[in-house]
């Protein structure tokens, strides 16, 4: 079956690196009209982490299995 | 609203995504069991996530945001008392008797513990409700879309409507599911830094609380009668109405929520399903509710130029200026979110949308597959043949949710109406299924009339009503404070004459052989006790943890 760890694990790696792209280097898109802090980066950051979290999930999982 | 390229691109990467693993799934497909149960194989975490996500769709979103900016933190009342206690009934009670049953459906347990007439009652009123949940939210969604970002109703109904056949056509309710799980993260991906910003903003919960009238910011406080608070609802029925009918009415019978449950790898995972869920599912008023609690306190507040940070939302309704609460979540985005995190939030509410429609699609298919084809149109057909069904079932399903949108935007006040009656249409539905599972001497006669006696009531009580001037069709016996109260109290009498009538025609009417109903019955069923299992990982440990937590935040908000 499917580990659903992997491709979810995969998608919120990307999305973070997006956002965290956003918030490094595209100054224009720091704000909202509410927002004076850099919301991309550190959003971005929580969901780098996440996703990389869920990828060391399913090695350490896949590596028991075998 | 308007997009930047980089939104488009997180959007189109979620699209991939979620295709992706319909794709990667489909090999999984071979039998209908596979198709329509998922092959009893899915993982307990899994599971659980999608019993809370199929919920969670894009009208419960927008809906909670709309009801937290009204209603303030009482909304919370929906999950702390009305969903939470059900789920752990349905853990500990309820589950061994459904995964235990090998039934593979709702109504299909309904056909063995009762007869074939319970059965097609409730696969037939389940499988029109589907429906039109499905098409209504579809709705809601494409006139949301238009409105915020201008994009057309029918190309955005009909593309999400395509992906979410494509992945559920493909891999079934296992897809289903695993793209629940998925979108569920990105549910609190895309609106927790949006909770976490809107109360920054207006000063933290102190400041909110100290800009806001006390019966916003406390949940139990002013609950002494029903003027007090701005729901309109007095305890009992709050409570009984809320808290025990309808939530229980819904968490545990309706198989769009119970068949994800059913999917599990064993009884033990089953039964833990829920009870997982319900730790996410306590603290989602936090993602949900807290924007629109904070959106109304940071319209109190003074800007810069002297105006107020944030106005709430204004429709024209009847030649009046009216608050649109159900604007409140899009453009508290706007407000919040710059380009890039923007892309994030607008793919939730896509996720949400497509979660709570998968979930409506893959419910139906199942209980038109078993409980209305094969036990009404054919018999005893191969397997394969019950597979193909169901996926034509996956593609006729998505085709009548797209007819039922395009009716909510023809005749609104018709769905005003049936959305009403979705909201009380369980309630007998669980007296029926508290009797069925907990007292052996219910009988099937018992049950079916008690059905239709509570269904009856709830429309009569509906029709002799009224509140905030809707209502009364047949009559104007009692005023409701709110249409909340009158919705709680119907299903207050829906189940109270649903739970008498089956006691008494149950008593008067011929009984079934005790050996017919083990396994389906509560005092004639082995319930296993894990005693392998790890301290954590019996249903009991799971329950009382979760009831402990739940208190605290009553207590807390209270």
């Amino acid at each position: 079956m499917l580990d659903l760890r992997v491709p979810s694990g995969w998608f919120f790696t990307l999305l973070g690196v997006i956002l965290v792209g956003m918030g490094v280097f595209a100054p224009g898109y720091r704000t909202a009209p509410l927002t004076g802090i850099n919301v991309n980066l550190y959003a971005g950051l929580a969901m780098l982490v996440f996703g990389l979290f869920l990828l060391l999930m399913a090695r350490l999982a896949a590596g028991k299995t075998r | 609203m308007k997009l930047a390229p980089v939104d488009y691109v997180i959007l189109a990467t979620y699209f991939a995504m979620v295709l992706g693993i319909g794709w990667m799934l489909r090999k999984k497909v071979s039998t209908s069991g596979d198709f329509l149960l998922s092959g009893r194989a899915v993982p307990v975490w899994i599971t659980s996530l999608a019993f809370i996500a199929a919920n969670l769709g894009a009208q419960e979103l927008i809906g909670m945001a709309a009801s937290g900016a009204k209603y303030g933190i009482m909304t919370a009342h929906f999950y702390w008392v009305g969903a939470i206690p059900a789920m752990v009934f349905m853990g500990l009670f309820m589950m061994p008797f459904y995964y235990g049953s090998k039934a593979r459906s709702v109504p299909e347990y309904l056909k063995m513990r009762f007869d074939e007439k319970t059965r097609g009652f409730n696969a037939f009123t389940f499988a029109v409700m589907t429906i039109f949940s499905s098409g209504i939210s579809m709705y809601a969604l494409g006139l949301l879309l238009h409105l915020v970002l201008g994009w057309d109703f029918s190309t955005s109904v009909l593309a999400t409507a395509v992906i979410v056949l494509a992945y559920t056509y493909l891999g079934g309710l296992t897809s289903a599911i695993y793209n629940e799980v998925l979108q569920f993260f990105l549910i609190v991906a895309g609106f927790a830094p949006l909770a976490i910003l809107s109360c920054a903003k207006a000063g933290g919960w102190h400041g909110i609380v100290s800009r806001l009238p006390s019966n916003m910011t406390h949940s139990w406080s002013h609950m002494g009668s029903a003027s007090q608070n701005p729901m309109g609802v007095e305890l009992f029925g709050m409570v009984a109405g809320l808290g025990f009918v309808l939530s229980f009415g819904y968490w545990c019978t309706n198989f769009l929520v119970v068949q994800r449950a059913m999917a599990a790898d064993s009884m033990s995972a089953a039964r833990r399903t829920p009870l997982i869920g319900a730790i996410p599912k306590m603290f989602l008023p936090f993602v949900v509710i807290l924007p629109g609690i904070a959106a109304v306190a940071l319209a109190q507040v003074a800007g810069p130029g002297g105006a107020h940070l944030y106005e709430l939302p204004l429709k024209l309704s009847g030649g009046v200026w009216v608050k649109d609460y159900d604007q409140v979540l899009t453009t508290l985005m706007a407000k919040f979110y710059p380009a890039g995190i923007l892309g994030v939030g607008l793919t939730g509410l896509m996720a949400s949308f497509m979660s709570g429609m998968a979930g409506n699609v893959t419910a139906f298919n199942t209980v038109f597959t078993y409980d209305i084809y094969q036990a009404y149109i054919r018999k005893g057909a191969p397997d394969q043949h019950y597979l193909k069904v169901g996926k034509m079932t996956t593609i006729v399903g998505v085709a009548l949710s797209i007819g039922a949108a395009y009716l909510a935007g023809y005749y609104n006040n018709i769905m005003d109406i049936l959305q009403f009656v979705f909201g009380f249409v369980n309630a007998p539905l669980f007296a029926t299924f508290l009797l069925g599972m907990f007292w052996k001497k219910a009988t099937a006669n018992g049950a079916f009339s008690g059905l239709v006696t509570g269904t009856v009531a709830a429309a009569l009580t509906w029709g002799l009503t009224v509140a905030e001037g809707k209502g009364g069709v047949f009559g104007h016996v009692h005023e409701f404070p709110s249409v909340m109260a009158q919705n709680f109290w119907i299903a207050i009498f829906a189940f109270t004459s649903c739970f008498l009538v089956t006691v008494l025609v149950s008593l008067v009417t011929a009984r079934r052989q005790e050996s017919e109903l083990e396994g389906l019955v509560y005092g004639l069923t082995k319930i296993r006790r894990d005693e392998n299992a790890k301290w954590y990982e019996r249903p009991v440990v799971l329950a009382v943890f979760v009831l402990v937590l739940a208190v605290i935040l009553n207590v807390w908000f209270a």
